[in-house]
């Protein structure tokens, strides 16, 4: 069965944003839901209209299937489905899909009278995604520059705007989300270490306690964040890593248009270097 | 326990919960369909931008300028004011300037009428503090060749036939004039010499690199860390290949040798390109692969060209006139003043937006002006 | 509707300092006198020490200064000990290794020889600090995975400044010492390489980056959510699960069709956080030494897309041109 031994007391009705009690049930282990319902519909639609563009490509290779956004002559405009409104049907169904799940995740945490950090978290994911297909289109005046469904060319696409800047590293926002993404994978590694190796100590000893993992870390580095904190610190890491990452390319355009290693020469010419050559 | 509640009371709670998250939810869905319809027509852009798109799209190939910018830099490029009129044919038989002056070396097969034409508007584009004192000096000595301007002017016209007969396939059909880079100055803006090592105390990997040196430095890396004498090396010297890729895979054949230095010598001519012209790596190349053909724009084919250019420019006609510099003129390490992508382009693709001075000075196209019949109106 | 969220620790319960665990000599060469962070309380514990430091540490932090202040010394050499134009162009300057021409051996002080020299200590700082880390836990009587989470960061450390330098006969190939020059250092890589987007160890140190990133939220912002059933007592919930994992449990099994348990999500962040630099690594030791142009190896492995050939402003009809200037006006 699709039920673990403990879940048949929380499978209880209620919860529900919308619908009532139309939804309010299980397929095996998912919960449904009309935001299950919309995510599945939402889903097969962007499956299917991927499908149709990598037909229209003619190119079955995952690696290779590439689903691009209109010219930039069309601006705001509705393409036509060969030329870049596929790309626009799928963004629309992303949306979808993406949004409702993430209400879902509220039905299932009211149902489980949890609190929200999931959805809202997931939430900054949906952001970031937004930033790169929706808003920063918007802000340019043309849904060309969203990047294109394909897994080699959105890297191509990747490439290109970050030489659009000549050299992207030199984002502000760019160092900051590169840095929180660095730092969350370093304070993961570091949490599944620390509390796999409290329960899993060395050979001959009882399981450890959070007293040990507090005075492991305190001994390494002189602190220790904690059972709690550990999982609050790396929320925000992780949260941090999505937004300045959004932050980074919605400046990119709408707000700066030449070389990003530019940007710095407002630290160049602060006025407190004085009569200082530049180099 | 628990009150039991009037029937009446939980169907009123109901609805108005229903009412409630329904409206809530109306709204959300509402919200997004108003952003993908409405909201891109209301909102506009922050700051308003022209784009060009060079690449199939989706790739990113793309250029994007604020339209301010583009004010300014169109401010700036306008033609100098046309004040005389263009010139007149040669008569059969008219006396010409060689044959009138004393010691007009380069321009004596010009009629009296544009030689003097022509020598009041190098006036105007070059020695506009000085007037004609800046080469002929206050003597009323014309024929003089004491002052050094006058030697250097010379070299100069030459260069400006040369670029216009030989280099066509970089100027087109608009080519260039003493107007293109000097812009009313006596030396033009846009110039570079050789660059100091950063401390006598930097052996070769940080003797150029590691200083942020902004775009107003003549040799720059554009505010980058990277190394600043690729000038040197590639629009002077010509030392070494500016591509840096092995062109097979597994480098077994067309092998690379290109260091990290390398690379960052040929990364920083690039960015001298892309500033040069206003442009960014996307102009040229789709930079998922920079060597290779199919990446390639057709501005790519004119830049390899501009830098050949670039090279015979200072090789032929700049550095040979350090002998003639006076000391004031010439660079730290006592080098002449040479040419870069920026001398001629000053921030836009085409140098004075793609306006052409030619048809008006045929004098300057060539060492054998071609005069337009019936000009000027 | 309106229920508790936890976000921040409202109430900050102050006690007497932990000073660690005790036994077996384990306490032996601890320092400092332990204070309390209002603000580091807001987020996890607010006390701050003591600190171990031990004769791993010792050397470590030694070792570690020496190549700290190298760096800072040769940087202030670079612009002639001018401390100004020091701070103006510290993002700027950097220790930069040795150039092409010298290969592995040994260069003149101001031409990469301080780099080599700062390398070693770097290097030893980095060890000794693993050893420390390594002893640490066995002294605790812990596991070693976080020793061995932390040697896979150095694996990575390792390839970038050793090991691929050493097989590319050069040290001219090390990542400079510097904020900005590493950076530049990193676009370089990956333009002399063929760009690095079609190495397929980038590809799958960038998945497991953000896939560490994703799960350090789906894992905190969970524990955070079962907070209130206790959630973030894990050891415990591991040994004997309560409602609290039950609950985080099932809202994943609901979610997605699939959950961790309490320690099966540990194991699952550990090994994607060590496969980032694990992977990582593998790519950079295998650029320039075995494929010299990852472009087109793709090419020839058939994953890199192919677009019409369509180039130049031209072919889109997109030009920008300026305003108040005529083109073409040669007539």
């Amino acid at each position: 069965m699709a039920m673990l031994s403990f879940e048949k007391k929380y499978r209880v009705r209620g919860g529900t944003l919308i619908g009532g009690d139309l939804f309010d049930f299980w397929v095996g282990p998912f919960y449904v839901g009309f935001f299950g319902v919309s995510t599945l519909f939402f889903a097969l639609l962007g499956t299917v209209l991927i499908f149709w563009g990598a037909a229209i490509q003619g190119e079955w290779n995952p690696w290779l299937i590439n689903i691009a956004p209109p010219d930039i002559s069309y601006g705001l405009s509705i393409a036509p489905l060969r030329e870049g409104g596929l790309w626009q049907l799928i963004t629309v169904a992303a949306h979808g899909a993406f949004i409702s799940w993430a209400l879902r995740q509220v039905e299932i945490s009211r149902k489980l009278g949890i609190g929200y950090h999931v959805p809202v978290a997931f939430s900054f994911a949906i952001l970031a995604y937004s930033t790169l297909v929706v808003f920063r289109p918007m802000l340019l005046g043309a849904w060309g520059h969203g990047f294109p469904y394909g897994i080699f060319s959105h890297l191509d696409w990747v490439s290109n705007v970050g030489y659009q800047y000549l050299h992207f590293h030199y984002n502000p926002a760019h160092m900051l989300a590169v840095t929180f993404f660095f730092t969350t994978t370093l304070a993961l590694s570091l949490h599944g270490g620390l509390v796999l190796s409290a329960v899993n100590p060395r050979r001959g000893n009882e399981v450890l306690t959070p007293e040990h993992e507090d005075t492991y870390f305190r001994d390494f580095i002189g602190y220790s964040v904690g059972t709690l904190g550990i999982h609050r610190l790396g929320l925000l890491l992780a949260l941090n890593a999505g937004f300045w990452s959004a932050v980074c390319i919605i400046i990119s355009g709408p707000v700066w248009t030449r070389g990003w290693p530019e940007w710095w020469n407002w630290w160049l010419e602060l006025p407190i270097w004085g009569t200082l050559a530049h180099g | 326990m628990f009150e039991p509640r009037s029937q009446r009371s939980q169907l009123r709670d109901e609805i108005t919960s229903l009412l409630l998250r329904g409206g809530l939810i109306g709204l959300a869905a509402f919200a997004v369909a108003l952003s993908f319809i409405v909201v891109p027509r209301l909102l506009g852009q922050i700051y308003p931008t022209a784009q060009e798109q060079t690449g199939f799209r989706g790739t990113g190939m793309l250029r994007i300028e604020f339209e301010a910018d583009l004010a300014e830099l169109g401010a700036v490029n306008q033609l100098p004011d046309d004040w005389m009129g263009g010139p007149i044919p040669p008569e059969p038989g008219e006396e010409l300037a060689g044959d009138i002056y004393e010691n007009v070396q380069v321009l004596g097969h010009l009629t009296d009428y544009n030689f003097n034409r022509l020598m009041l508007a190098i006036t105007e584009w070059v020695g506009q503090d000085e007037g004609c004192a800046y080469c002929h000096g206050d003597t009323g000595e014309f024929a003089s060749d004491d002052i050094y301007s006058k030697v250097v002017a010379r070299r100069m016209i030459e260069m400006t036939w040369a670029i216009n007969e030989d280099w066509g396939a970089h100027v087109q059909e608009t080519g260039v004039t003493c107007y293109t880079c000097h812009r009313g100055n006596q030396v033009p803006e846009y110039i570079w010499f050789l660059p100091e090592p950063n401390s006598r105390w930097a052996g070769s990997a940080a003797r150029y690199q590691n200083l942020a040196r902004p775009a107003q430095n003549m040799t720059s890396n554009y505010s980058t860390s990277l190394p600043v004498d690729a000038l040197q090396v590639y629009l002077l010297e010509d030392r070494q290949p500016v591509a840096i890729h092995g062109l097979s895979a597994l480098d077994q054949e067309g092998i690379s040798n290109a260091s990290i230095y390398h690379t960052y010598q040929t990364y920083n001519l690039m960015m001298h390109f892309s500033s040069a012209l206003g442009t960014n790596c996307t102009y040229c190349h789709n930079t998922r692969s920079l060597p290779v053909v199919e990446g390639l724009t057709p501005q790519w084919a004119n830049a390899q060209i501009g830098r050949q250019m670039v090279l015979d420019v200072n090789n032929e006609h700049i550095v040979p006139t350090t002998e003639f510099l006076p000391a004031h003129r010439l660079g730290p390490l006592g080098d002449a003043a040479k040419v870069n992508c920026t001398t001629c382009h000053r921030g836009v693709v085409q140098p004075l937006g793609g306006q052409s001075m030619l048809p008006d000075w045929p004098e300057l196209a060539s060492r054998d002006p071609i005069y337009a019949v019936g000009a000027p109106e | 509707m309106a229920e508790y969220q936890n976000i921040f620790t409202q109430v900050q319960v102050r006690g007497p300092a932990e000073m660690g665990t005790m036994g077996s000599g384990a306490e032996l060469g601890r320092v400092g006198e332990p204070f309390f962070s209002r603000f580091l309380g807001w987020i996890g514990n607010a006390q701050v020490g003591p600190i171990y430091v031990g004769s791993w540490g010792f050397i470590s932090l030694i070792t570690g200064t020496i190549w700290f202040v190298m760096v800072g010394i040769n940087m202030l050499a670079t612009v002639d000990y001018n401390f100004a134009l020091f701070l103006q162009q510290l993002f700027w300057l950097s220790l930069e290794p040795p150039g092409p021409q010298y290969g592995l051996s040994f260069p003149p002080l101001n031409d990469g020889g301080w780099f080599l020299i700062a390398s070693f200590f770097l290097l030893v700082a980095v060890l000794t600090w693993w050893l420390r880390c390594y002893r640490r836990a066995r002294d605790l009587n812990m596991g070693m995975h976080v020793p061995w989470a932390f040697a896979a960061a150095i694996w990575l450390f390792l390839v970038l400044g050793l090991f691929r330098p050493i097989l590319m006969g050069s040290w001219s190939e090390a990542v400079p010492y510097g904020i900005f020059p590493h950076l530049d250092w990193t676009t370089a890589f990956s333009l002399r390489y063929g760009n690095l987007f079609y190495n397929p160890f980038h590809a799958l140190s960038i998945t497991f980056l953000y896939g560490s990133v994703l799960l350090f939220a789906m894992h905190g912002a969970t524990v955070l959510a079962i907070s209130r059933f206790g959630g973030d007592r894990e050891i415990e919930q591991i040994l004997d699960r309560g409602t609290a994992y039950e609950r985080g449990g099932l809202f994943w099994r609901w979610t997605m069709g699939f959950n961790a348990s309490a320690e099966g999500i540990h194991r699952w962040i550990w090994w994607f956080a060590i496969l980032t630099p694990i992977t990582g690594g593998i790519g950079i030791l295998l650029t320039g030494t075995v494929v010299d142009n990852w472009y087109l190896w793709a090419v020839e492995h058939r994953f890199a897309p192919e677009y019409p050939p369509m180039f130049g402003a031209g072919e889109y009809g997109t030009s920008i041109e300026l305003p108040g200037v005529a083109t073409g006006t040669g007539d």
